[in-house]
């Protein structure tokens, strides 16, 4: 077993990779930062101001593979012999191969789902029979935030999550067709129909809905301490992903910091991972990982990795793309629906795409959805049944943190993974600019790969806390498309 | 920073806070004048805000080679008195055939008159330039390295805060929502806000200068129309690796450049409306990726950030409404850029400014005669890329 594993792997799957050099052990189809993880190798990536990052929380991971630069190393699966180098963020392949591009495929469906968790799947379900189906699902599996725990959850009984999830999507139909590792680039309208321009590897399709769902789900919310992008600190999400996914730990100690440890803690004493929890981080430390935590008291606590835990808030970017609005309300940004759950006509939103609450209540949203789209087709059905099961889950509020501003070097502080700082930030806004769009072209914030996904919010709270105004007072900048990067070769590609 | 004060009166009003009403304010400040900008929402917010970068004196008349060579010289000066960045990385047009050719060698010719060192090149001499260019089909290529680029926003906001160091008023969130008139002349204007007293306004609205007008009662026929245009933004990349602006009519007029951030951002020539819808279509971004592989095939494996759009506020003829309109006094326009209105700025503020202060300007300010469209003069089309 590697330094990390938690659990024997498949020995006919071994293979060996190189890292700068060094030969690693690694299991042909594990994800390149999991299997570089296992081997306790952190560090991936250099920003372009020189910081080290590692593939856990913000920002991209470009990596060198094989000779050719830029490669995304989170989506990047090992293969024997593999070659991996690290990279500058701004180094790019200036030689690249070209070809006449892959045709572009149509899929006319008469809904498209996008997200496929618990409220995407619960969609499709309660549609397919009447209805055809496209489920768009970003990660390589299905259930979402589901699916990466590993515990037994509310409302599912004591099934485990993933016998959970193979129950439900064993009960699909022919009338479902499910692109999985397949990323949205937004929702146009054309005509009649939604145009969702999708991406599979290279390959552009595009799906002709008549009705959109927009499952989208959440997003983690970011920590803000000093270091906190150093290599070894681990979002939520991708610690639970490690664990449950890979069977591979974070580190053989690991620090929980943000204001809902209970996300988290459960499942690292299921695997017997030491943790400590640290409830008021001031900053991490290590050559080429976190080797220390220190907290605002003073303490020094060595662990291997620090893991964040703030809850988590509705992904605004496909919501405003579609042209959605927004409302502030329990903590966090969610959409502005009608008594149908749509943001307009023709788009309806669920699960924790709207608002915080157990993976159950959202399958039940995306069955009261599908509900709705059923009748709106014409179709029997009672959304009245679901929305009195909603009612019995009250959305979770999240509290907003306020930044330590006084007790924080701002400059260490990141407040998005393209070098923006809570220092550059924080700067602006004291100049009195309180408009998100000036931040945005004055900072960079929101700017870069993720699209304001991990750093809008809290440049919001930034301005709030500056200001002494209420986060219901502050707009937003809507997303614009593509909702994911896309290389150029893919839209340019086929006739 | 600029205030939401209105102030009771004011000698001159600019009706728009872009890059055209905030260059004139500075300007008309510099001479001593009272002006007030108001903006209805925050200076450089309109297409400003969504312009591309760059700053060319390539264009195919007499006029715009000259204001254009003006305007480079007030780029110049005021990014190094005010300190923000205008790089002379030079604009580079690439050229397939030989219509094309001889189309660019008259054009170089109108432009050496007057003092535009523009040249044409050999396409190996293009891609010294930028190396990742594909030049197979490249037969030539125009290249002036005195253009360059600037970021807008940045520089508005350095006009912005030099015009208020010399007095003048630029108030934000503020909208104009009709003019108050006695005898065709002009006694003030209601905003949202309450009103200013002023004898003198200047349309500087750009998409939206037929609004104005119709608020101002004017009756002569100015055809300003807004356009969608859009735009994108690749992943950063190594700085230096795209300096100058490069542009093929060939490949979709398209244009692209490297940002001081260093992400690739560009258009093409595809275009909608007249519309004042802003959201980016996928045709868009279909069409750009593919133009713009052809020009630099190492941009297919580059990442697209994000697509954007703005208006060209475009004329019939594609050169602005820049002058006096004689049936209200006092009552300029500085309107309808048709897509190259920020590079013109410096000068169309000094044209202005020339216009309210003395009655005449030396630059060619007639070519951009508001009276043009009525009496069925348009002008030769202006070059209208990037």
């Amino acid at each position: 077993m590697r330094p990390l594993d938690l659990t024997e792997k498949d020995p006919s799957k071994k293979v060996t990779i190189y890292f700068e050099g060094q030969p690693l052990e690694a299991y042909e189809g594990e994800k390149l930062p999991v299997a570089l993880l296992a081997n306790g190798i952190y560090w991936l990536t250099t920003s372009t101001e020189g910081r080290k990052r590692g593939a856990f929380t913000f920002g991209p991971v470009p990596m060198v593979l094989n000779g050719v630069r830029n490669v995304n190393g989170r989506k990047t699966r090992v293969k024997d012999g593999m070659r991996i180098e690290r990279q500058r963020y701004d180094e790019f392949q200036e030689t690249v191969e070209i070809d006449e591009g892959k045709p572009v495929e149509r899929v006319v469906v008469d809904v498209a789902v996008i997200g496929g968790g618990p409220a995407g799947i619960g969609a499709v379900l309660e549609v397919q029979e009447h209805l055809t189906v496209a489920l768009i699902e970003e990660r390589g599996w299905l259930g979402g935030d589901l699916w990466l725990k590993g515990l037994p959850q509310e409302g599912f009984g004591e099934k485990s999550p993933h016998e959970v999830v193979e129950e439900m999507t064993s009960r699909f139909n022919g009338n479902v067709r499910l692109f999985k590792g397949t990323v949205a680039l937004g929702v146009f309208e054309e005509g009649e129909y939604f145009l969702v321009p999708v991406v599979k590897g290279d390959r552009l399709i595009e799906i002709m809905a008549k009705r959109v769902v927009l499952a989208t789900g959440a997003v983690d919310n970011i920590v803000l301490f000093e270091n906190n992008e150093l290599p070894g600190v681990f979002r939520r999400d991708f610690a639970l992903e490690v664990m449950n996914i890979w069977g591979v730990a974070p580190g053989r100690k690991v620090a929980v910091v943000g204001s809902r440890p209970e996300d988290i803690v459960p499942e690292l004493e299921r695997w017997g991972i030491d943790y400590i929890i640290v409830p008021n981080p001031k900053r991490a430390e290590g050559r080429e990982k976190v080797e220390r935590l220190i907290d605002m008291n003073g303490n020094t606590y060595e662990v291997d990795a620090v893991i964040t835990a703030e809850g988590r808030r509705p992904d605004i970017n496909p919501v405003t793309q579609a042209g959605g609005k927004l409302v502030f309300k329990r903590g966090y940004y969610m959409p502005v629906l009608d008594s149908q759950h749509r943001i307009r006509d023709g788009i309806y939103v669920a699960g924790s795409a709207v608002s915080i609450k157990p993976h159950y209540a959202n399958y039940l949203e995306g069955r009261l959805v599908g509900a709705y789209l059923l009748q709106e087709f014409g179709f029997d059905a009672t959304p009245c049944v679901y929305e009195e099961r909603l009612r019995e889950y009250e959305p979770i509020p999240m509290t907003i943190q306020s930044i330590p501003f006084e007790s924080l070097n701002l400059e260490d502080v990141h407040i998005c993974g393209c070098g923006v700082s809570l220092k550059k930030v924080d700067d602006v806004v004291r100049k009195g600019i309180t408009d998100l769009q000036i931040i945005k072209r004055l900072t960079h914030l929101a700017m870069g790969f993720c699209q304001g996904r991990f750093c809008l919010f809290n440049g919001a709270v930034v301005v709030a806390q500056r200001t002494g105004s209420d986060l219901s007072h502050i707009d937003l900048p809507v997303a614009r498309p593509p909702l994911k990067n896309v290389r150029m070769k893919v839209p340019a590609g086929g006739e | 920073m600029p205030s939401r004060e209105l102030p009771e009166r004011s000698e001159i009003v600019i009706i728009g806070g872009g890059i055209i009403g905030v260059t004139l304010a500075h300007e008309l400040a510099k001479r001593g004048e009272e002006v007030t900008v108001i903006e209805k929402r925050f200076i450089g917010s309109g297409s400003t805000f969504r312009c591309g970068t760059g700053i060319r004196q390539q264009f195919s008349d007499e006029a715009n080679v000259q204001v254009m060579k003006r305007s480079v010289e007030l780029w110049k000066r005021y990014s190094e008195e005010y300190g923000f960045s205008f790089e002379q990385t030079g604009y580079l047009f690439l050229l397939y055939d030989d219509d094309e050719v001889e189309e660019f060698k008259r054009n170089i010719e109108i432009q050496n008159r007057f003092g535009v060192p523009t040249r044409l090149i050999t396409p190996e001499e293009a891609k010294e330039i930028v190396p990742l260019l594909d030049i197979s089909e490249v037969v030539a290529a125009s290249w002036n390295p005195t253009d360059g680029k600037a970021d807008p926003f940045h520089a508005t906001s350095a006009f912005a805060i030099n015009a208020e160091r010399l007095g003048a008023k630029l108030v934000e969130y503020t909208e104009v929502k009709d003019f108050v008139t006695e005898n065709g002349e002009i006694r003030g204007l209601k905003t949202n806000r309450g009103t200013i007293k002023t004898g003198i306004v200047v349309n500087a609205t750009n998409a939206w200068a037929k609004l104005t007008n119709a608020m101002a009662g004017i009756r002569v026929n100015i055809p300003i129309e807004p356009y969608k245009h859009q735009a994108v933004i690749t992943q950063p990349i190594r700085k230096g690796a795209i300096k100058p602006m490069v542009i093929s009519f060939k490949y979709g007029h398209a244009y692209l450049t490297q940002t001081a951030h260093g992400g690739v951002v560009g258009g093409v020539g595809y275009e909608l409306g007249p519309t004042y819808d802003l959201n980016p279509t996928y045709e868009f971004m279909r069409e750009v990726s593919r133009y713009f592989t052809r020009i630099i095939p190492a941009l297919r494996e580059l990442l697209i950030l994000r697509t954007w759009a703005g208006y060209y506020a475009k004329t019939p003829d594609s050169n602005p409404a820049i002058g006096k309109i004689e049936e209200l006094s006092d009552y300029y326009i500085a309107a309808g850029f048709s897509g190259h209105g920020f590079m013109m700025a410096p000068a169309v503020a000094e044209m202005v400014a020339d216009l309210i202060t003395k009655g005449r300007t030396d630059l060619p300010v007639e070519w951009y005669d508001p009276y043009r469209f009525e009496r069925g003069e348009l002008r030769g089309k202006a070059l209208q890329m990037g």
